[in-house]
């Protein structure tokens, strides 16, 4: 019985063998590819495109510049967070004075952070808002009299 | 040996590092032939052989500050090692890739392929198998198995030898070369 196995094994092996020469080239196709014309032209083609790709770094040095980039984002992050507190804690400053929030609440009124033409005009001709809601009465009673 | 008149390979190597590019044409063209041929052994298609020269040149020119030859074959054996791994790469992606679309065999290829490998007698040399078919099945093995058995039982080389191929141990090469054998067996048997 362990003779005939092995019998099959030395015939399996043969078989093997036989298998991997036939997907093997034949002489012939392995000399046509060693003499094809061009192929040293590729080979240097191919190192001076690995060359050109070594330089720009490639997709594969992206983890090293994002690695890189962390410490920078950090610290914008942590400028323009500190920016915000600064700025919030001026911000209550002013709250507790409470004619400049009058006047925080006339300006949304009146629209004066609009830096339009409506601003232009009115320094021009030197006008107040309280001068142009006078003008804007005195014509609404001019008319209605009328 | 070359004449005396020629640069050793050596010297090749030294003054290619150092920028030459004649000296690594002259590389290119003593040695293409030996690549051509190991590759050759693995890949049965023209475009494939000449796919692996230019990878094994290419991995070559950019290793080249790593060589320090002790004697005269010390770069053909550096060569075939870079040859040997560029093989094993392309195999290991022919595979991923013939995991998906390669199917199994027909009933027609299976009575033939039966047919042939019943025929095959103790002369291996003279044994007829379809490339084809032989091609088909040898997709079922892994890069590591159809690597190890071709460099052992086709190219006859040792052990060792194939350790220093590879980079692998010789414990390693024993194994794999068994595991390998034992499960091309298991493969043919279906046929058998």
């Amino acid at each position: 019985m362990f003779k005939r196995n092995s019998a099959d094994e030395q015939h399996l092996d043969r078989a093997g063998t036989v298998i991997l020469r036939a997907a093997a080239a034949d002489e012939k196709k392995i000399e046509a590819a060693s003499e094809s014309p061009f192929l040293f032209t590729r080979v240097r083609a191919r190192i001076a495109e690995q060359l050109r790709e070594n330089e720009s770094g490639g997709w594969q040095s992206l983890p090293l510049i994002a690695w890189r980039a962390i410490p920078a984002m950090a610290l914008i992050a942590m400028l323009a967070g500190g920016l915000t507190i600064w700025t919030g804690s001026k911000n209550s400053n002013v709250a507790n004075q409470p004619s400049v929030w009058y006047r925080l609440d006339d300006e949304a009124l009146a629209d004066t952070n609009d830096p339009g033409v409506e601003q232009t005009v009115l320094s021009r001709n030197n006008l107040s808002h309280e001068d142009v809601l006078d003008i804007v009465i005195e014509r609404g009673a001019v008319e209605n009299k009328k | 040996m070359y004449p005396a008149t020629e640069p050793t390979d050596d010297a090749l190597v030294a003054a290619a590092a150092a920028g030459d590019e004649t000296s690594f044409e002259a590389l290119f063209n003593r040695h293409r032939r030996q690549v051509a041929r190991i590759a050759g052994r693995f890949f049965a298609q023209r475009e494939q052989i000449e796919e692996i020269i230019q990878d094994a040149f290419t991995k070559l020119y950019f290793a080249l500050d790593t060589y320090h030859g002790t004697h005269e074959a010390s770069f053909k054996a550096w060569l075939a090692q870079i040859t040997v791994n560029t093989c094993y790469d392309q195999l290991r992606r022919i595979r991923r890739r013939s995991e998906q679309t390669l199917g199994d065999f027909t009933e027609t290829e299976t009575k033939d392929f039966s047919a042939q490998l019943r025929a095959v007698g103790s002369d291996v040399e003279s044994a007829l198998i379809s490339r084809d078919l032989a091609l088909k099945l040898l997709t079922r093995l892994s890069a590591e198995d159809r690597l190890v058995l071709t460099l052992l039982d086709v190219e006859g080389f040792s052990v060792a030898e194939i350790a220093e191929m590879t980079n692998w141990s010789i414990s390693k090469v024993k194994v794999r070369a068994h595991r390998a054998r034992a499960h091309l067996r298991r493969v043919l048997r279906k046929f058998v």
